[in-house]
C-alpha cells in the first residue's frame, strides 16, 4: 500500500491538540525561567491557549473534514463537541486552582502542565478513530490525572487518594487493554470504520471473543466514569485530592470517556451495523443494569455522606447513571448536552468548596457550613444554584441535562429505567438541599471568618452560573447546534454513524 | 514432526517451566528469575513467528529493564522470612487453583475454536511482518498519531514522576 504523507488538511484537523501541548510546553519553558515566587503567569498562559484551542475548534465546526491520519483521527460533532467541553472545563479548573495553588504554595508550573496534557488526552480521546488512540488518550489523562490527585505531596489522605487511584485505576485500565486486544483479534483491525466492516462482512474470527473484548471494553470504561459496581474507588479518591483537582476529575475525565462511550457503542457496535444485533442487545442489557444500579447506590448513599466532597462523590457514581440512559437510547447528543450541563453545575459547586475549604481542605465537613448563609451571602447563594441544579429544579441545566436524556431514554423504551431515574432524581433532592439548609438555618459554634474570594475565582464562578441559566433557560441554541431539535428519530441515522470515506 | 514444532515444544516447555517456577520458589528473588526464564521462551515463541522486533524488545525491556526494576523493589522492601507466609494464603489456594484450572479450560476451548483466517498468511519465519523495516516503516506512516501521542504519555510520565519525587525545597 503507497503512503501518503498527511495533508495539511489533517493537521488542520489536529489544531486543539496541538494548541494545548504548546501551550503545555511553554508553561514548563517560562517556569523554568520565571522570576521565582511569580505562579500567576502560567495560569494565563494557560488560559490563553485553551482560548486558541477553543477557536480552532469552532474554526473546525463547520468544516467537513475526512477521517484524518489513516483513519486515527475522526472530525465530526461528536468530537467537536466534547471538545468544546473538554476546553471549559480545562478552562474553569485553571481560574479555579491559581488562588489555592498560590496559598498553599503548591508549584504552579506543573500543576497547569499537568492540566494542559490533560487536556490532550481528553481531546484526543474525543477524536479518537482507532482502539489505539482511545488507548493512548485515555492513558495521558489517566497518568496526568493520578499525579495531579497526589499534588499535595506531604498530605497523607491525598497520598492515599492518589495511589488508590492509581493501583484501580491501572487494573481497569488493564480490563481495557485485554478488551481491545481480543476485540483486535476477533475483527483484525483496530480501526473503528474497519471493525465494523469487519462485523457487517461476517468476518470474525469466532464471535464470543468479540463479545468479551466488548464486555471487557465497557468494564474499562465503566470504572473511569464511575459507575456502579465500579465505583467504590471514586469517594476516597474525590475526597482526598486536593478539591480543584477534584473538580477537574468530576467533570472533564468523565466527559471524556463518555465521549469514548458514545463512540464505541452508540457508533461503532451499534445494533445498525448488520450482524451487530446480537452484540448490541447483549451491551444493552449490561448497560441498562449498571445504569440502574448507579443511579440507585449513588443517591442511596449519598444521603449519609457528612462529608461534602463525598457527598458529590456519590452525586457524580448518579449522575453518570443517568448519562448512561443516553447511551442505551443510542443518542450519543443527549449524552453530550447531559455532559455539558453536568460539568458546569459540577464545577461551580466544586469551586465554592475550593473557596470555602482553604488550606489543606480542613473545612468540607457539612458541619463546616453551619449557619455560613448570612455571613457569606453571595457564596451561600450561588451554592445554592448549583446544589439546585445537580437536583435538576427547572430554570437550571440539571433541569434541562435530565429532561432531555429521560426523553431520548423513554422514546428509546426503556421505560422502566427512566422510571427509575426521575424516582432517583426526586431522592438526590434530600441531599442537595441539606447543604442549604445547614447553611441557613443551623447555629454555628465555631467563630467563622468570611473568605476572600479573588478575581479568578469570580471569573470561574461567573462563568459557571452563566452557563448553568443559560443552558436551562434558552437551550435551544445548544441543543440546535447538535441537531436534535429536527425531534424526527429518522434522521438519526446519518448523525449516529460514523464519519466513513476516506480512511486510506 | 517439523524443526518448527520442536522448536516450539522445546520453548513452551520453558515457559511453562519458568511460570510454575514463579509460583512454586519461595524466595521472591528465585521467582522473579523464574520470570526472566519465562520471557525469554517467550521472545523465542514471537521469533518463531516471525515478529524478531517484537522478540528482542520483549528481551530488551521485559527480561532487561522491567526485571531490574522488580528485582530492585524486592531488594528495597527486603520482606522477612516471618513475613513471608501470611495466614491467609491458605484459602486462596483452594479458590485459585479451580479458577486457574477453569482459565485453563476457557482458553483451552477458545483457541481450539477460533478459526484462523486465511487472509493472514504472512505468519510464518520468512515472512516481512515483524521486522524492524516493517515496524519503523508503519511508525512514521499508518501509525503516526498514536506515535506521537505516546511521546505525549511518555513525557507527561516523567514529568509526574519528576513531581512526586522531587525533594522539597525549604
Amino acid at each position: 500500500m503507497p503512503y501518503q504523507a498527511p495533508l495539511p488538511r489533517e493537521y488542520y484537523a489536529l489544531m486543539p491538540e496541538i494548541a494545548v501541548s504548546i501551550t503545555g510546553i511553554v508553561i514548563m519553558m517560562y517556569d523554568a525561567f520565571a522570576p521565582k515566587g511569580s505562579r500567576r503567569g502560567a495560569g494565563y498562559i494557560a488560559l490563553a491557549g485553551l482560548v486558541a484551542a477553543g477557536v480552532s475548534v469552532a474554526y473546525l465546526w463547520n468544516e467537513s473534514i475526512p477521517p484524518a491520519f489513516s483513519g486515527m483521527l475522526l472530525t465530526d460533532k461528536l468530537r467537536l463537541f466534547f471538545d468544546a467541553i473538554f476546553i471549559l472545563v480545562a478552562g474553569v479548573s485553571v481560574l479555579m486552582a491559581m488562588q489555592p495553588l498560590d496559598d498553599e504554595r503548591l508549584p504552579a508550573g506543573e500543576y497547569f502542565t499537568l492540566l494542559m496534557f490533560a487536556t490532550v488526552g481528553m481531546l484526543l480521546m474525543g477524536g479518537a478513530g482507532d482502539l489505539a488512540m482511545l488507548f493512548l488518550g485515555l492513558e495521558t489523562l489517566s497518568i496526568t490525572t493520578y499525579v495531579m490527585a497526589g499534588y499535595r505531596r506531604g498530605d497523607l489522605r491525598c497520598n492515599e487518594s492518589a495511589l488508590k487511584y492509581f493501583i484501580l485505576g491501572s487494573f481497569s485500565t488493564g480490563f481495557l487493554l485485554y478488551g481491545i486486544a481480543l476485540t483486535y483479534g476477533a475483527t483484525k483491525s483496530t480501526n473503528f470504520l474497519k471493525i465494523q466492516q469487519a462485523i457487517a462482512s461476517g468476518q470474525i474470527t469466532y464471535e464470543p471473543l468479540l463479545t468479551i473484548g466488548v464486555a471487557m471494553i465497557l468494564i474499562g470504561l465503566c470504572f473511569k466514569v464511575a459507575t456502579a459496581p465500579f465505583h467504590v474507588w471514586t469517594p476516597d479518591v474525590y475526597e482526598g485530592a486536593p478539591t480543584m483537582v477534584t473538580g477537574f476529575m468530576a467533570a472533564g475525565p468523565k466527559a471524556a470517556a463518555f465521549a469514548i462511550f458514545a463512540r464505541v457503542f452508540v457508533q461503532v457496535f451499534s445494533p445498525d451495523v448488520p450482524n451487530a444485533a446480537n452484540l448490541a442487545a447483549t451491551w444493552t442489557d449490561a448497560v441498562a443494569l449498571i445504569a440502574v444500579l448507579s443511579m440507585i447506590v449513588g443517591n442511596v448513599i449519598a444521603i449519609q455522606q457528612t462529608n461534602i466532597k463525598r457527598m458529590l462523590a456519590y452525586s457524580s457514581i448518579a449522575h453518570a447513571g443517568y448519562a448512561l440512559v443516553g447511551v442505551l437510547a443510542r443518542d450519543w447528543q443527549s449524552v453530550a448536552f447531559y455532559m455539558l450541563t453536568y460539568a458546569v453545575m459540577n464545577l461551580g459547586a466544586f469551586t465554592i468548596v475550593t473557596i470555602l475549604a482553604r488550606q489543606g481542605d480542613e473545612k468540607t465537613e457539612l458541619d463546616d457550613y453551619a449557619g455560613i448563609g448570612f455571613h457569606s451571602m453571595g457564596l451561600s447563594v450561588v451554592l445554592m444554584i448549583f446544589m439546585l441544579s445537580l437536583g435538576g429544579i427547572p430554570l437550571t441545566a440539571g433541569f434541562m441535562g435530565k429532561l432531555v436524556i429521560f426523553k431520548q431514554g423513554w422514546q428509546a423504551g426503556f421505560h422502566e429505567v427512566v422510571i427509575i431515574g426521575v424516582l432517583n432524581s426526586a431522592v438526590s433532592l434530600y441531599y442537595y438541599l441539606r447543604p442549604l439548609v445547614v447553611m441557613f438555618f443551623k447555629e454555628r459554634e465555631t467563630p467563622y471568618v468570611p473568605p476572600k474570594v479573588t478575581a479568578p475565582f469570580y471569573a470561574a464562578l461567573a462563568i459557571s452560573v452563566i452557563a448553568v441559566f443559560y443552558l436551562g433557560m434558552f437551550p435551544n441554541r445548544t441543543l440546535n447546534a447538535l441537531e436534535m431539535n429536527n425531534a424526527s428519530k429518522d434522521a438519526k441515522a446519518p448523525a449516529a454513524a460514523l464519519p466513513a470515506g476516506g480512511v486510506r | 514432526m517439523t524443526i518448527q514444532q520442536i522448536v516450539f515444544i522445546v520453548f513452551a516447555l520453558i515457559i511453562t517451566a519458568g511460570g510454575v517456577g514463579v509460583l512454586v520458589q519461595r524466595n521472591p528473588l528465585y521467582s522473579a528469575f523464574s520470570l526472566i526464564l519465562s520471557f525469554i521462551g517467550l521472545a523465542a515463541m514471537y521469533i518463531l513467528m516471525g515478529a524478531q522486533f517484537l522478540g528482542v524488545i520483549q528481551i530488551v525491556v521485559y527480561a532487561g529493564a522491567i526485571m531490574v526494576l522488580f528485582v530492585f523493589v524486592i531488594m528495597l522492601l527486603n520482606v522477612r522470612d516471618d513475613e513471608l507466609h501470611p495466614d491467609r494464603h491458605k484459602y486462596l489456594l483452594y479458590i485459585g487453583v479451580p479458577l486457574g484450572l477453569g482459565l485453563i479450560a476457557e482458553v483451552f476451548y477458545v483457541v481450539t475454536r477460533v478459526q484462523i483466517a486465511p487472509a493472514i498468511t504472512d505468519m510464518h519465519a520468512t515472512g516481512t511482518v515483524g521486522t524492524v523495516e516493517r515496524i519503523g516503516v508503519g511508525l512514521l506512516t499508518e501509525y503516526l498519531l498514536p506515535f506521537e501521542a505516546t511521546s505525549v504519555l511518555i513525557l507527561m510520565a516523567v514529568i509526574g514522576a519528576m513531581h512526586l519525587a522531587k525533594r522539597e525545597k525549604e
